[in-house]
């Protein structure tokens, strides 16, 4: 019982704190669009505010992801697809947006010179789509689906289906976890070009 | 060479995401029939009703579609000087295509409560037959109740009251208490039409589930036609009445045999097993012999005639409105509302691997999803549109699972919200399968959430390498 209204007291804050970090990394991604496409004062004051605005995205991210982590008994969050698929979602949301706010935060305003602002605008657009799909499976758990999941079952996934990868691919993603540090590695020690 | 690694490193990030993607949701979900595993192909597929009642019988019409009739069943053939059964229920389809085709319908008047709410969800129960963790007829056999009283050898649909524990299938009531729940009222219904053991003598079986799914007082309207001691039929076809004294194996592999031939064996047109007759390879019997049967197990009969045409079939049932028979039978009053679900199986599945609906209500000249339309006369003209329902594979999931605390919505459950309400049958349709699969699916997905953290940290890892030496 003591449970049960614990839950009922944690469940609508789920709700209202996941608005903040949606909202910000929304606002975020249009930020780096614009920024990305326009070099002028209004997109350099957008710049100036993305650590800070990434920043207390992670921690409405964190205490929204810790609210909806204990909704449903652990039991029931691994069992049911839905649920296993926001959670992936949210968890790859989180550490991606993490990420961004790490590059922009130690590289600052070069990662707008050159080519690598269109890799800020590549993995911008990525961290939108990650945040799509979480807040469409939410949807679809609180009762209120939306259109979108038509969309992903076009692209070839069914909101309903559990999300994971075959064992080849998950060999694969490991090769990637080696790799990349490696490949930074050696990037960082050739000279430009 | 700084800058080749610059795009390299999204550029494999964005590959493995995509490889991801296009691969997902492979990899796991098999058939594995010696765990009574088999995915169909189709998950859903449609049903059409109709209802209508005279005031004193009242009428069903179902059409389903199926590539092709199952109306064989449950052969014996001879091979090698026996005779060896070919038919029966096995995991998935049946291998040589030899297995009837059903439609079936429960019913409740509402003194089953969840029924309205969840359909034949609130009749699958713990370790049930080709569940993949099924009881074994050694554990029925030997239960007080279902096994040595009843003679039971496996477990088979039953209600959630009938059990102290609904995740234990052992944990029955007291006989007692039994028979006061089926005095309330406290069964279903059930209509079961079958291909081959009713439909050629234009019946249906009727049977109901309480504690178990049992028939109807009275005879079936088929037996089994087997001596286990002697290892051979009972009966044969009477030459002198069936113009034969067997089928031929061939006619039924190559599916010869249609609707105006003999593929089926009735009481009245066979006589007693003749072991000295001689038997040649590929002789082929029936297992199951087809008589009128009588009392409460033979009130459903077939209208004209039920059979296959271009794609569908098309069965009309009829039953009387109130058959006196308030231990096995729900009885329909005008202006009734009743709940209804309905199941096929097609395409030589048998036992748990048919399609499902959720709970369809019925009412009797009252708005409901199914409405019976009142008419004078005999037969009804059938001119009101169908009803379309929605059927699916159900998959392995029991009651017990749906109220447990590990379904998420066991709490709505309890709260009485109806499952149309939180569920779709496409969507229950990929449940099911995803249960029969739980643990695998658990693993694998939790590596892949694993693993693409791990993907997203050596990314940022690899890029600010790569981002902060150049700034540097």
């Amino acid at each position: 019982m003591t449970y049960e209204l614990f839950i009922r007291l944690i469940a609508p804050y789920h709700a209202v704190l996941v608005h903040f970090p949606v909202a910000i990394w929304t606002t975020v991604s249009l930020i780096v669009i614009y920024r990305a496409l326009f070099d002028n004062a209004l997109s350099r004051a957008g710049d100036r505010i993305l650590v800070p605005l990434l920043a207390l995205s992670i921690v409405a991210g964190i205490a929204a992801y810790t609210a909806g982590f204990i909704i449903f008994p652990v039991d029931a969050t691994t069992a049911s697809p839905l649920i296993r698929n926001h959670l992936l979602a949210a968890s790859w949301s989180l550490a991606y947006w993490t990420v961004f706010l790490i590059t922009r935060w130690l590289n600052g305003e070069s990662v707008w010179v050159g080519a690598k602002r269109w890799i800020m605008l590549g993995l911008a657009l990525l961290g939108t789509l990650l945040i799509t799909v979480t807040g469409t499976v939410g949807g679809h758990i609180a009762g209120n689906p939306s259109t979108v999941s038509v969309l992903l079952q076009w692209a070839g996934w069914d909101v309903y289906d559990t999300f994971y990868v075959p064992d080849v691919v998950l060999w694969a993603i490991a090769a990637g976890v080696v790799l990349l540090p490696l490949l930074g590695w050696w990037g960082s020690r050739q000279r430009t070009a | 060479m700084k800058r080749l690694a610059l795009y390299l490193l999204p550029a494999i990030f964005v590959g493995i995401l995509a490889a991801s993607w296009v691969t997902h949701g492979t990899g796991v979900i098999k058939n594995d029939v010696a765990r009574n595993i088999f995915i169909p192909e189709t998950l859903t597929t449609q049903l059409q009703v109709k209802a209508a009642y005279n005031g004193r019988d009242i009428f069903f019409r179902y059409r389903w579609p199926t590539s092709r009739p199952g109306i064989y069943h449950d052969m014996l053939r001879f091979e090698g000087g026996k005779w060896v059964r070919y038919g029966g229920s096995v995991a998935g389809p049946q291998p040589q295509g030899i297995y009837e085709d059903r439609v079936t319908m429960m019913v409740d008047d509402g003194s089953v409560p969840e029924f309205g709410r969840y359909g034949g969800y609130i009749t699958v129960g713990d370790r049930m037959r080709f569940f993949t963790n099924q009881a074994t007829a050694k554990e029925v056999a030997a239960h007080p109740y279902l096994g040595l009283k009843k003679k039971q050898v496996e477990v088979q649909k039953y209600l959630p009251a009938t059990r102290r524990d609904v995740n234990d299938w052992a944990s029955v009531v007291t006989e007692e208490e039994l028979g006061r729940l089926r005095a309330a009222g406290y069964f279903i219904d059930l209509w079961h039409w079958r291909a081959h053991r009713s439909n050629p003598i234009d019946m249906s079986d009727d049977q109901f589930i309480a504690e178990h799914r049992y028939g109807d007082a009275g005879k079936a309207v088929f037996f089994t036609n087997w001596d286990p001691e002697k290892k051979q039929p009972r009966l044969m076809f009477d030459p002198q009445k069936a113009g034969r004294t067997a089928l031929a194996w061939d006619d039924l592999a190559n599916r010869r045999l249609g609707f105006g031939d003999l593929y089926y064996l009735r009481e009245d047109q066979a006589m007693p097993f003749n072991p000295e007759h001689a038997w040649k390879e590929g002789d082929t019997i029936p297992r199951r012999v087809l008589r009128p049967g009588d009392g409460s197990r033979a009130d459903i009969s077939v209208v004209g005639k039920a059979e296959w045409r271009n794609g569908f079939w098309d069965v009309t049932l009829r039953r009387a409105m109130n058959t006196g028979q308030p231990l096995d039978d729900k009885a329909f009053l005008d202006k009734g509302f009743y709940s209804t679900a309905f199941a096929v199986h097609r395409g030589a599945f048998g036992s748990r691997w048919h399609y499902v609906s959720l709970p369809v209500s019925l009412g009797l000249e009252r708005d409901a999803q199914l409405k019976a339309v009142r008419f004078t006369g005999d037969l009804p003209h059938w001119e009101q549109p169908w009803t379309d329902v929605t059927l699916f594979y159900p998959g392995q999931i029991s009651w017990g699972s749906l109220v447990a605390p590990r379904h998420a919505g066991a709490r709505y459950i309890a709260q009485g919200i109806p499952v149309r309400f939180r569920h779709s049958e496409r969507q229950l349709a990929q449940y099911g399968v995803q249960a029969e699969f739980a643990n695998e699916i658990k693993r694998q997905w939790l590596l892949t959430l694993y693993a693409g953290l791990l993907l997203i940290a050596a990314f940022g890892v690899g890029l600010n390498l790569i981002l902060v030496r150049e700034r540097a």
